[in-house]
């Protein structure tokens, strides 16, 4: 029990992907112009993630560990294909705005740093849940993210939620009295904020390091 | 007819307020005999001479009073007679810093006894060295190098003697007073050095500030009427005086990095090395004054004293009518290279160029210092091509490679950077300090790859030793065990049957 | 006696970094009135409400960093930034445009990297590029010069400030009444629409040599750089190398069609060519430090100017071009280090 915790702690706070280790920063740079997008390759990526955690710690034992990374990376493009075509059957319009993104998913290394670190080397559960600690936290840093640069670069907040939620959600958009400075949406913003979020994270642990102290 | 020739320009280097006329203004002062002189035994290089007078001696102008230590080394003349009242420990101004050294310490009376007379000047060249030597000649450009040391050089094959009179550091003007009023003694004096290491010419090297001496030394160069001294006019910048950046000024090339002009086939000699030479050659006179420049906005009197070596600082000042009140520092030498000086109860050496007081305002640096802002205005002119603003930064991240190779070796701390800054950052100061780093720390290394060393002889020789001892226990083995075993073991049979037998 | 020790040389520096900084910003003076007669008195506006907010940014910065706050200020250097963000503004912006554009020069651009000598980007131009990425609109409306003599609207004293502080308008009139793009931008569009330059040129916005007013400001913040020139504060390397690959580029492009390609004149007398060059380009801490770097970096900056402005996205590249060529200078520094003496 202490085991799961600390390894949903390790991909959420501790070692995570985007905030710690840098990895997969690509398409973290690239689709978080708005909150929706974010979330919604956040969300993609998670279920990625535990689901090659899971079928790579299921053939751990017949793993040949020469080719390893073809297989890992064969277990990860069908899952993501699958994902690809079923947002593009059920969520046409999100789809078209994550576009290439979603494919790209396959090459998002900490999907293969999960697969190569924990999944083939532990058992099923603790891989799942490694996979879904580190799933979560890379999506919580997609929508922090997606949500500053929207509110910054656009003035909005949620905008294009209907595409995951359906018409019905449209009033949870919130629209923010000025225009917004486009540079929060182009490509610099997105360093600037990255950076951002890991100067406040670095910032709180050395807080809390004082106070222990 | 003598060749006029005006050089071209060395790399860098600024123009600085001269404020020379401050002392140049008036005549050199002779008659200046302090009433007691600390003389001391010690050389900027080479060993120190071994005093050979006693407490209450009494001894005359120009005496040996201490004997070179080996044959290479300088002898110690008496500046002026009087009586030794004691041979002690004091303090002496040396290569940038006040050390401690032993010194004779003579009262003096103003008899003026000379002891010295023209001597025969020989023709051999080992001999004349030697000489030189004995007459304890340096050279006074400030550096003191051994004069017979940086002569003796004939088979290095030197082309162009080069006599430095452009005396570049503001405040400064006893080379150029000695040049005004002595140009036959001093031009003499070079021709006798370049007959000494066979050079083909002489190069006589005053900067365009100085009309009077280029003045003098013109109708002196005609009076000689020798076609081998030819007369090169400097354009007026700091450091055009600097030997490397005169090399640079006056012939185009540059001396290499750590060696010596002479490598290059020129040697540099001070115009006043090169008077002394001549007093001695003339009227047999060792090197036991020179003239310095007692100047500054301190000094209530200013102007070129001949200054017996080993008179006090303090006496020297009164004589030029002693301090102004707002007098804050006394600095050894020009306001660029110099160094301050706490007191003034220190004798002047044969590296005593200048005695500079100032005020605090003509000093006063800012106390504010800026970071860096990479103007790049220490590198357009710094002579040695270097890059302080680079060598500052690996100063303060005590990088001891890059500092190597970034050339800190190479600067003469000329001082100009300081000058230029806009950020006040003082980097001739860091880079003295970091050659001292650098020199401490290759020593320790040095040291320490000596004790390696010492390890690794011991670790071979005792491994050496152990294979001895193994391979004789080896050969002892392999005696019981090889062929010999069974003779051994037959002789062991044979000598038990022969003892039963005799039963 | 007893006397001070200090360590050698004992010279008073010729000059400082507060000295230094107020040169640059009396070399400014010629350019600033050229602009008040052309373009009204808004850029004075501009002036003072990015000095107050660099003032506050830097005192921030110094004092989250723990530096000597008074010491930091008057060092002016945060003044310069202020004075060439809101020279390179329109000069009629709603007051948040100089203050957002200050702040990310004094922020991000400057204390960021470091503060004062340690900056790897022009903190200005990086003000200036975050402007224009964030904000186009605003960015690209000008205020035509002596917008009465060519018959436009124009704001009064009062109108204007009001417009500064609050981006409202009196009720008659509306921004596009007032303002115009500028001629680079009517170049860039009309190209793009098949027109030729002579056709494009007709516009009264267009003078003799580069676009009106324009023309006249570049002439006399030459005047200033010639001054920056003379008091040593600046090499001449920089500013000639801009200007001479700028001169080379357009020339021949020009040579070979002056339908499509703009002349060397209309190049260097329009835009921030001028500024650029002597005041923008030569701040030295993110120059190149040696003479030979010097003149890559400004043929690099002047190069890349031209070829953003023909054929990239922007109207005038001179901000990206400076940054572009910013972010080489280690290079080139590493590259042109000068032989020591005695050293082959």
């Amino acid at each position: 029990m202490n085991d799961s915790r600390t390894l949903l702690a390790d991909g959420l706070w501790h070692k995570n992907p985007a905030l710690i280790q840098l990895i997969g920063i690509c398409p973290l740079l690239a689709v978080t112009s708005t909150l929706v997008n974010g979330l919604a390759l956040g969300l993609a990526t998670i279920v990625v993630l535990v689901g090659t955690n899971l079928v790579v710690s299921l053939l751990r034992h017949a793993l040949i560990p020469s080719v390893r990374i073809l297989i890992f990376v064969m277990i990860i493009s069908s899952l993501v294909t699958t994902i690809d075509i079923l947002t593009n059957a059920f969520f046409y319009e999100l789809h078209e705005v994550l576009g290439l993104f979603i494919p790209l998913i396959i090459t998002n290394c900490a999907i293969l740093a999960q697969a190569e670190t924990i999944a083939s080397r532990n058992k099923l559960g603790k891989s799942m849940i490694s996979g879904l600690g580190s799933g979560l936290g890379f999506t919580i840093v997609l929508v922090l993210l997606g949500g500053m640069r929207e509110i910054i670069g656009l003035g909005s907040l949620f905008s294009g939620i209907e595409m995951l939620l359906g018409d019905s959600a449209l009033k949870l958009t919130i629209n923010l009295p000025y225009e917004g400075a486009l540079i929060a949406i182009l490509p610099p913003g997105a360093f600037f904020g990255l950076a951002a979020l890991i100067a406040l994270r670095n910032l709180l642990v050395s807080k809390v390091k004082v106070k222990r102290i | 007819m003598v060749k006029n020739h005006i050089a071209k320009s060395f790399t860098g280097g600024i123009k600085l307020n001269a404020n020379k006329n401050v002392s140049s203004s008036k005549t050199i002062a002779e008659q200046f005999i302090p009433s007691k002189l600390i003389i001391p035994m010690s050389h900027q290089f080479g060993p120190d001479a071994i005093p050979i007078v006693k407490v209450n001696q009494r001894i005359k102008k120009g005496e040996l009073i201490g004997e070179p230590a080996d044959k290479n080394a300088l002898a110690v003349h008496a500046s002026c007679s009087g009586q030794v009242t004691a041979i002690e420990q004091h303090q002496e101004p040396i290569v940038g810093e006040v050390s401690s050294s032993t010194c004779v310490i003579i009262q003096t009376n103003k008899d003026d006894d000379v002891s010295h007379q023209k001597k025969y000047w020989p023709r051999d060249t080992q001999t004349r060295l030697n000489l030189i030597n004995q007459a304890g000649i340096v050279g006074l450009g400030g550096g003191s190098f051994p004069t017979a040391e940086k002569l003796n050089s004939k088979s290095l094959n030197c082309e162009l003697l080069i006599l430095n009179g452009a005396e570049c550091e503001p405040f400064i003007s006893c080379d150029d007073v000695l040049m005004r009023e002595h140009a036959t003694e001093v031009l003499r004096g070079g021709m006798a050095m370049m007959e000494l290491v066979g050079a083909s010419a002489i190069l006589v090297c005053i900067e365009d500030d100085k009309p009077e001496a280029l003045n003098a030394v013109y109708d002196a160069a005609g009076q000689l009427n020798s076609k081998l001294i030819q007369i090169v006019t400097l354009p007026t910048r700091y450091p055009a005086g600097g030997e490397k950046q005169l090399i640079e000024a006056v012939t185009g090339k540059e001396v290499p990095s750590g060696e010596y002009p002479i490598n290059i086939g020129f040697i540099c000699q001070n115009v006043g090395t090169a008077y002394a030479l001549d007093r001695y050659i003339q009227l047999g006179e060792p090197q036991i004054n020179r003239v310095v420049t007692v100047t500054g906005q301190g000094i209530k009197n200013p102007q070129n004293v001949l200054v017996p070596i080993g008179s006090p600082i303090s006496e020297l000042i009164s004589f030029c009518g002693g301090y102004n009140d707002d007098v804050s520092h006394l600095i050894l030498g020009g306001n660029m290279m110099g160094y301050s000086l706490h007191t003034d109860e220190l004798p002047v050496t044969k590296a005593t160029n200048c005695i500079l007081a100032i005020n605090k305002s003509q000093e006063e640096k800012s106390t504010q210092i800026w970071p860096c802002i990479r103007c790049g205005d220490c590198a357009s002119v710094c002579p040695a091509k270097l890059l302080p603003q680079r060598i500052v930064k690996a100063y303060t991240n005590k990088n001891f490679n890059k500092l190597e190779e970034l050339g800190l070796k190479d600067c003469i701390e000329c001082g100009c950077c300081d000058v230029v800054c806009p950020s006040h950052i003082p980097l001739t100061a860091s880079f003295k300090n970091a050659k001292y780093l650098t020199e401490e720390a290759t020593t320790h290394s040095l040291l320490a790859n000596e004790a390696e060393m010492r390890h690794n002889l011991k670790k071979i020789r005792l491994s050496k030793e152990q294979m001895k001892v193994d391979r004789l226990h080896a050969e002892l083995k392999s005696n019981v065990r090889g062929d010999n075993r069974k003779s051994m073991i037959n002789d062991a049979v044979n000598r038990s049957r022969k003892l039963r037998n005799k039963k | 006696m007893q006397f001070t020790i200090t360590k050698a040389p004992y010279v008073k520096p010729i000059t400082s970094i507060p000295i230094v900084m107020r040169h640059v910003l009396y070399a400014l003076i010629p350019a600033l009135a050229a602009y008040i007669w052309f373009f009204g008195f808004g850029i004075c506006i501009n002036i003072l409400i990015a000095c107050i907010a660099a003032v506050v940014s830097e005192a921030f910065m110094l004092y989250l960093r723990k530096q000597p706050i008074t010491q930091g200020i008057t060092d002016g250097s945060a003044l310069v930034t202020a004075v060439l963000i809101a020279f390179s503004i329109p000069p009629l912006v709603p007051w948040w445009i100089p203050v957002i554009g200050t702040f990310s020069a004094i922020i991000l651009a400057k204390h960021l990297y470091g503060g004062i000598g340690a900056n790897v980007f022009n903190p200005a131009m990086v003000g200036y590029a975050i402007l224009l990425l964030s904000f186009p609109v605003e960015m690209t409306h000008w205020a035509p010069p002596l917008a009465e003599e060519l018959g436009y609207e124009v704001l009064g004293f009062w109108s204007t400030i009001i417009y500064a502080l609050s981006s409202s308008l009196p009720i008659d009139t509306n921004i596009d009444a007032i303002t115009q793009a500028t001629p680079l931008d009517m170049i860039k569009s009309g190209i793009k629409n098949n027109s030729t330059i002579t056709e494009i040129r007709m516009d009264p916005l267009f003078g003799k040599l580069g676009s009106f007013g324009w023309e006249w400001i570049s002439i006399y913040t030459i005047f200033g750089g010639l001054y920056l020139l003379y008091k040593g504060i600046i090499n001449w390397h920089i500013p000639v190398s801009v200007l001479t690959s700028m001169m080379i580029f357009s020339a021949l492009f020009y040579a070979i069609d002056s339908d499509q390609y703009l002349s060397p004149g209309f190049h260097l007398l329009s835009g921030s060519t001028i500024i650029g060059a002597f005041f923008i380009a030569t701040d030295p801490t993110s120059a190149a430090t040696s003479n030979k770097g010097r003149l890559i970096y400004g043929f690099g900056i002047g190069s890349l100017a031209y070829a953003i402005r023909t054929w990239g996205g922007f109207p005038d590249g001179f901000a990206f071009a400076v940054l572009l060529m910013n972010s080489s200078v280690p290079l080139l520094d590493r590259y042109t280090r000068p032989r020591i003496y005695g050293k082959s």
